[in-house]
């Protein structure tokens, strides 16, 4: 919902009609005996105790070696992840590209001190400065880091492999209506995702069918782009009975509703494969969105020390491999590819290391396009509520 | 009563619950424009009667006519007859003008009619102009009163009441009891008024059965049940009765043959008072005495065993006088004819 | 016998006790302060600051509330996919209190005129128990019931009927490929989760129906539909516009229901949790929560035009 504009701000600031706080003011220069408790609020899966599966967990150790209870609150979209840190009683939050801009313009976080992580210097260096957690808000020419980057994978296209004996190439198959190689029509068969940033998987669709638009980032889109994006959402309504939420619900749609192909996150594809359903993942020809997850610490957070503490524990190897073998994600770490038991050492490669440069990182899409086209995108804000009312049927 | 016709016949009937028989046998002829009060203790069988009559129960065997109509299988709504209750069961979310309309809604009655026999009604129980008063607006006399117009302004050729004035305080229900009698002669109807109050049902009645444990014990007149008891249920239910059995009964008439004696009969004489060729005698000593005011009860022991309760005006006696009596030898005496052969047990 | 022991001094709990004994006002003010803090602060205050909140408004480019007196909120609460929304809400509120009111009136009067004791003991348990287990484990139970392997599938299939429930499922706006993926399945777990909230007013209200009254009517010469129409209706309306109070309300403000069960579309609840949750819509969302609102305090005032309330 936020109309976010890097110029815009700096404008408003210049004015000074209003004043954006941001805690860089309080940056911690070192980091003191912890709290006792940090509380998190993350992704379904991206945190565990050994509760679904004993040989997956990378909680237990931390809070015996720092005294720092865990816990942690998941949400399913971002939105709800915006939500909750507004509520202001968590420390940390894994928040995706499409959140962190949101919650750094919001005031909601702060940046950290890189000093005070002694793994900093291991990240990826694809995403030590991403731009999704790497801003310059207060506009004094350095920039700030506004977290520690967690993991990264693509949104990729689950399907069931009895339905599909090959892999489909293309988002088609969720896109637009159509004979399924088992002979039935797509038509209440596959689902999409809730979240209004879903509107640029259908954007990074036109863009390969329809060079004519010209997109060129589906993250910002002009007006006639955006339009041409919700017309093929529409149609895509007629197919999709019911869009997925949660994680948990849509891993049972496969099961028990005859749900075959969605845009998906690789821990279902991990999850119903260990079950033994006939399930398998794959990215199409047109490319895949995804995901570039940071772990953000809250402007106000009670625990700060235990919060710095986990900021370093989760730049482990040992905890971004475990984390990449559980979730199907890949490593903010590259250290973390080789020697891990559980990930082994093809699953860097397997969960798309390589595939980097060809995800667009979901993002919160501004009216400011970032390119010669000038503040003529539409906002996140509309995002919004025009994917509601697509929903909604109209 | 002769040449009279029936409204009510009553042929056997009887009404089971489980193992429970609330009505046994019962065989009853109710004249038409008859006052026939269903008397008895509760838990006899008479308000079980009534709701046999009206349709509210079926019974489990035997037969109930409506003037010569078999009921057995119809409804309530399609019986002739009428109901005021107990509880007078108004409609609490109509006006009283609403409620005593109820019946003639249901039967379509013109609006004008309706309304004029609204009135009519409300003025015969001496409710004029109360139409557009809610029921908790109304004391429980005017309610009683409601009840009854309801209930009478379809003209039913039976009016069913079951204890209708027990929930009015004693002047109240007395003069109630004055004017159901009134209304009763007025209009012409039959009333079956079920009442386990003995003085109720013999000031109004025409006619009243006795009921007792689901049976009937005696039907006749006030005058004939008070005077002639059947049974010693009767003759201790209605009124008080002195009831002798076995040895003193042998002793007094000769025949061990249960007998009733009202108290008021029996004359309470000096020890040495001749005894006339008709009376028989006992005599005895003064166990207890209680002041009624306008009469005064002993309780007479006597010398062959046994207690006789006799009742004696205060003519000329101060309440002095007859507590004194206390422990005094008497003879009572009364007339042969007095005492009434009696069946079964006294009740109690 | 010597003296009378002398009484024992007051102690001080007793003769707290006879302080506010004899002052019966303070006792009531120090009765009553806690509820009416309660009501004035945390009730009538969150109700005015949401009424507050919902005239202001959000600037589409900076996404800031402005704090300013406005309408636009409101101009934007009536755009088509909005009003599709509540029109949606409203439908199904009111279908789900018209359903549940059909199904629940005869059971609370067979529980309230015809159940032995012990029968109704047993009702009575029945209509409680599910009040007693999570809202949300019975919401994902549906869902697996409702599921298109699920059991009511299955058990129609077996049945035979299988092409009865595609034709039901095939209605245009209301069918899905699954109950559960349909409007259909969040309409019957809208009535099954609130059923109870309308069967115990509407047997109350029964229950305080004297037995006299009906027969009274029959007497009268009524057959029985009349009593119903004319004698029992009247008298237990209060407690059917109790229930469906109920039934409305919850269900116009219920989100978890059509978030799990139904077809994506928004109902208002998940609107205003939406809004207020992505980055802090709260004008909108505040403007969405006077709608049900609104609703409610229509249809009370048409309750009471009816004379649902003048049997109390």
């Amino acid at each position: 919902m936020k109309k976010l504009s890097f110029l815009m701000i700096v404008f408003v600031l210049l004015l000074g009609m209003v004043s954006v706080t941001v805690a860089q003011d309080g940056m911690m220069t070192e980091i003191g005996p912890g709290e006792g408790q940090v509380d998190i609020v993350a992704w379904p899966g991206y945190i565990e105790r050994g509760e679904t599966d004993a040989n997956f967990d990378w909680v237990t150790s931390f809070e015996a070696e720092t005294g720092c209870a865990v816990n942690v609150k998941t949400a399913a979209t971002s939105d709800e992840m915006v939500a909750l840190m507004n509520e202001g009683l968590f420390d940390l939050v894994t928040a995706s590209g499409d959140a962190s801009l949101r919650l750094i313009y919001g005031g909601r976080v702060q940046a950290i001190n890189p000093d005070l992580i002694p793994s900093w210097s291991t990240v990826d260096e694809r995403l030590q400065s991403a731009p999704w957690h790497t801003v310059d808000v207060d506009g004094d020419g350095t920039v700030e880091h506004y977290g520690t980057p967690y993991q990264w994978g693509p949104n990729v296209l689950m399907y069931n492999t009895e339905v599909f004996p090959e892999a489909p190439t293309s988002w088609s198959v969720v896109f637009e209506e159509q004979t399924l190689p088992d002979g039935e029509s797509n038509v209440g068969r596959v689902q999409a995702y809730d979240g209004p940033i879903h509107i640029a998987d259908a954007a990074q669709y036109l863009m390969y069918h329809n060079p004519d638009l010209g997109i060129t980032d589906p993250y910002s889109l002009d007006r006639d782009q955006f339009n041409a994006a919700l017309d093929l959402l529409r149609q895509q309504r007629n197919l999709v009975a019911r869009y997925w939420h949660d994680a948990f619900v849509q891993i049972n749609d496969f099961k028990t509703e005859g749900i075959v192909a969605s845009g998906s996150w690789p821990f279902q594809v991990n999850l119903l494969k260990a079950e033994g359903q006939p399930i398998a993942s794959t990215v199409p020809v047109e490319g895949a969105t995804g995901w570039a997850d940071t772990t953000m610490m809250h402007v106000n957070a009670p625990h700060p020390n235990c919060a710095y503490m986990w900021l370093e524990h989760s730049l482990s190897p040992k905890v971004q491999g475990d984390l990449a073998a559980w979730f199907g994600s890949v490593p903010a770490v590259p250290a973390a590819c080789t020697g891990n038991e559980l990930l082994t050492d093809e699953g860097c490669a397997t969960n798309g290391f390589e595939d980097f440069e060809k995800i667009r990182f979901w993002r919160t899409p501004t009216a400011e396009c970032g390119d010669d086209r000038g503040a003529v995108c539409v906002p996140y804000y509309e995002w919004v509520t025009s994917y509601i009312a697509v929903i909604g049927g109209r | 009563m002769a040449a009279k016709s029936v409204a009510v016949k009553l042929i056997d009937v009887c009404r089971y619950f489980g193992d429970v028989k609330a009505v046994d046998r019962l065989n009853l002829e109710i004249y038409d424009g008859e006052f026939f009060s269903l008397l008895g203790p509760s838990g006899s069988g008479k308000t079980t009667c009534l709701r046999l009559i009206a349709g509210f129960e079926q019974a489990t065997s035997g037969s109930i006519q409506l003037h010569g109509q078999e009921v057995a299988g119809v409804p309530p709504y399609e019986r002739d007859v009428n109901t005021v209750f107990q509880d007078y069961a108004l409609f609490p979310h109509m006006t009283v003008g609403q409620n005593v309309a109820y019946g003639l809604m249901i039967k379509n009655v013109p609006k004008a009619e309706r309304e004029q026999r609204v009135a009519e009604m409300l003025d015969l129980v001496r409710l004029p102009g109360m139409q557009n008063r809610k029921p908790n607006q109304l004391s429980g006399g005017q309610r009683q009163r409601v009840a009854l117009a309801r209930a009478l302004v379809n003209h039913p050729r039976v009016l069913l009441l079951d204890e209708p004035l027990g929930a009015l305080d004693l002047k109240l229900r007395q003069q109630m009891q004055i004017e159901l009698k009134a209304i009763q002669q007025k209009i012409g109807i039959t009333f079956i008024f079920v009442t386990h109050d003995q003085e109720e049902a013999l000031t109004m009645s025409d006619r009243l059965a006795v009921f007792n444990h689901g049976r009937i014990e005696q039907v006749g007149t006030p005058a004939e049940v008070y005077e002639r008891p059947q049974t010693g249920f009767v003759a201790g239910f209605v009124g008080t009765s002195n009831l002798i059995s076995g040895a003193l009964a042998q002793q007094l008439t000769g025949s061990a043959q249960t007998f009733s004696v009202r108290p008021e009969k029996i004359r309470m004489a000096a020890p040495d008072t001749s005894i006339g060729a008709q009376q028989c005698s006992a005599a005895g000593s003064i166990r207890d005495v209680i002041y009624l005011g306008m009469h005064t009860r002993y309780l007479v022991q006597l010398d062959a065993g046994g207690d006789l309760t006799v009742v004696q005006q205060n003519l000329e006696t101060t309440s002095m006088d007859v507590l004194s009596a206390r422990g005094n030898r008497v003879l009572l005496l009364w007339d042969k004819s007095h005492n009434r052969p009696v069946s079964g047990e006294a009740e109690g | 016998m010597s003296s009378m022991p002398a009484a024992p001094p007051p102690t001080l709990l007793r003769r707290i006790s006879t302080f506010f004994f004899t002052r019966p006002n303070l006792s009531l003010g120090l009765t009553l302060a806690l509820p009416v803090l309660w009501l004035g602060i945390f009730y009538l205050g969150a109700l005015a600051t949401l009424l507050i909140q919902s005239f202001f408004r959000l600037d589409g480019f900076t996404g800031r509330i402005i704090r300013q007196f406005g309408l636009q909120t409101y101009q934007e609460l009536l755009l088509p996919s909005n009003l599709d929304i509540i029109w949606r809400t409203t439908i199904m509120a009111a279908a789900v209190t018209v359903t549940c009111a059909l199904i629940a009136f005869p059971l609370a009067y067979y529980v309230a005129r015809y159940a032995p004791y012990r029968v109704k003991a047993i009702l009575y348990l029945a209509v409680l128990v599910p009040l007693w287990s999570s809202y949300l484990v019975r919401v994902y139970t549906w869902k697996i019931i409702l599921a298109q392997e699920g059991i009511i599938s299955w058990v129609v299939n077996t049945l035979g009927l299988g092409g009865l429930l595609d034709a039901v499922l095939g209605i245009e706006g209301i069918g899905g490929p699954s109950l559960s993926f349909s409007l259909i399945g969040t309409f019957l777990v809208f009535v099954y989760i609130w059923l109870p909230y309308m069967i115990l007013p509407i047997n109350a209200a029964l229950e305080r129906v004297p037995k006299s009254l009906v027969e009274a009517s029959a007497d009268l010469g009524a057959p029985p539909g009349y009593t119903f129409r004319h004698v029992i209706l009247p008298l237990a309306f209060p407690g059917v516009v109790a229930g469906s109070i109920f039934t409305f309300s919850l269900t116009l403000g219920d989100y978890i229901i059509p978030g799990v069960i139904g077809n994506s579309s928004f109902f208002i609840g998940q609107v205003v949790f939406a809004q207020q949750g992505t980055a802090g819509n709260i004008p909108l969302a505040a403007a969405f929560t006077v709608v049900p609102m609104l609703i409610m305090g229509v249809y009370l005032m048409v309750a009471k035009r009816m004379g649902a309330f003048d049997a109390l």
